[in-house]
């Protein structure tokens, strides 16, 4: 079973996309990559990526991942306070820490079609 | 505490944003904590319009004319945060000064939430289209490999019960010399001619009343009869037959490659069903199907047999002759042939 079916579907999942977008947003390390994003599609990014990494009706391909990241330029310490912002949330939504383990370790694995190769 | 100072402590209190506005000039008179916290530039005297430039006064005008309040939104940024508030003006009479109050109300998280609503509505909407696809993907597998009325029954049960069918009449069309053709013609080219024929003999089939119910390299089997039993199935066979064959010659003589075929008909019983449990083939077997097979082996090139017994009328353009070889003629076969 897919962690998004284990978790209660959309239902519960969505107050974690919540929580994730206000942190993101409250961050001085990552916030500012969302200065200019309209909140509409900001959220609408937030909940497909929840969506993608817990098993909900969303995937993307790496190519599709690295065409949305090109242009942010993402450093790799960004990338990594990301995974921390989310593994906090998940813990703090009762998420299983095997489960956020996992998920940790599927972001982990986009970490080369997300960060830019050339900015250090 | 004066009722007025308790009136102004809660004012400044509530979780709403509230300012008080001059009737005659439109200038702040008032504002609590959580207005000024959202609205930062908003002082003492600043007009109304200087404060909300995208406000419509004209529109608040006529709401007021007709004593009604003046409802609209508001959208702006904080940081980097989208603030949505919902503003309602009204007036109000207080001694003899008349004050516009605006009511400002924070809908962010509902703003928000409809947002995430419609993200997650056209993950799910795009997902139940691409399921729809692939339903219909795999219904017109289904559909190709076993009639409707199977596969109908196959849906909604999982499985398909063998089923006897009293009467039916079976086509079984052969290419002749098709080893050689398999030799001679580039593969591509061997697929894309069978293609083009066997989709021709599906349309002519429909056409009829007859079901196609396998290919297998170089035979093509149909039937009629299963489905509808009231159906003439001898009939819609025959003529099927004769088709196929009028439209080999007529196709013969405008392609470079040639293509000769024999065809057996045969009327009787057979027990349709599902065969496989992995790998599903709807077949049919018996009496019907052993006699086309029959009158196929015995054809001649181009050539339609049939049992002389099998089959008591035919459809009024169809005649039938002699045989072409004894041994047909000795099996109780009888040729089939367009007036």
């Amino acid at each position: 079973m897919e962690l998004y079916e284990k978790y209660g579907g959309f239902g519960s999942i969505n107050k974690i996309v919540m929580a994730f977008y206000d942190t993101l947003l409250d961050s001085e390390e990552i916030g500012p990559y969302f200065d200019d994003i309209e909140m509409g599609r900001l959220i609408d990014h937030q909940t497909k990526f929840v969506a993608n990494l817990l098993g909900g009706p969303a995937s993307f391909s790496n190519d599709q991942l690295r065409r949305a990241h090109a242009t942010l330029q993402i450093t790799a310490a960004h990338f990594d306070e990301m995974k921390s912002v989310l593994n906090d949330t998940l813990l703090a939504h009762g998420i299983e820490p095997a489960d956020a383990e996992s998920v940790m370790a599927s972001i982990e694995s986009r970490r080369d079609v997300i960060v830019a190769q050339d900015v250090t | 505490m004066s009722i007025e100072a308790i009136n102004e402590q809660l004012l400044r209190s509530v979780g709403v944003g509230v300012a008080l506005f001059s009737d005659q000039d439109y200038q702040l008179e008032f504002s609590n904590d959580v207005f000024t916290s959202w609205f930062s530039g908003a002082s003492e005297q600043q007009p109304l319009a200087i404060l909300f430039p995208e406000l419509d006064l004209s529109a608040m005008q006529q709401a007021f004319a007709v004593d009604r309040a003046y409802s609209t939104e508001l959208k702006f940024r904080i940081k980097r945060r989208t603030l949505v508030v919902a503003q309602t003006f009204s007036r109000t009479q207080v001694g003899d000064q008349v004050l516009i109050v605006l009511e400002c109300q924070n809908i962010t998280r509902i703003r928000e939430l409809e947002s995430m609503i419609e993200s997650y509505s056209s993950m799910v909407e795009r997902n139940a289209r691409e399921i729809q696809r692939e339903k219909e993907q795999v219904e017109k597998l289904l559909l190709n490999i076993m009639p409707r009325a199977a596969y109908e029954e196959y849906k909604d049960f999982g499985v398909v019960a063998p089923q006897r069918h009293q009467s039916v009449s079976v086509l079984v069309l052969e290419f002749t010399d098709f080893s050689q053709q398999v030799e001679a013609l580039p593969p591509a080219t061997l697929v894309s001619e069978l293609n083009e024929l066997f989709s021709a003999f599906d349309k002519i089939s429909e056409l009829l009343g007859c079901e196609r119910i396998r290919t297998t390299g170089d035979t093509y089997r149909c039937i009629a009869g299963m489905q509808d039993p009231e159906i003439e199935h001898a009939h819609a066979v025959s003529k099927a037959a004769v088709r196929f064959v009028r439209f080999l010659k007529r196709r013969n003589t405008s392609s470079s490659i040639d293509w000769q075929c024999r065809v057996g008909l045969g009327t009787g019983s057979v027990v349709g069903s599902v065969v496989g449990n992995q790998k599903y083939v709807f077949d049919v077997f018996g009496q019907a199907v052993d006699a086309a097979m029959l009158a196929r082996a015995h054809a001649g090139n181009m050539e339609i047999l049939v049992q002389s017994d099998s089959i008591l009328s035919y459809p009024d353009d169809l005649t039938t002759q002699g045989t072409s070889t004894t041994a047909a003629s000795n099996a109780g076969l009888i040729a089939l042939r367009e007036t």
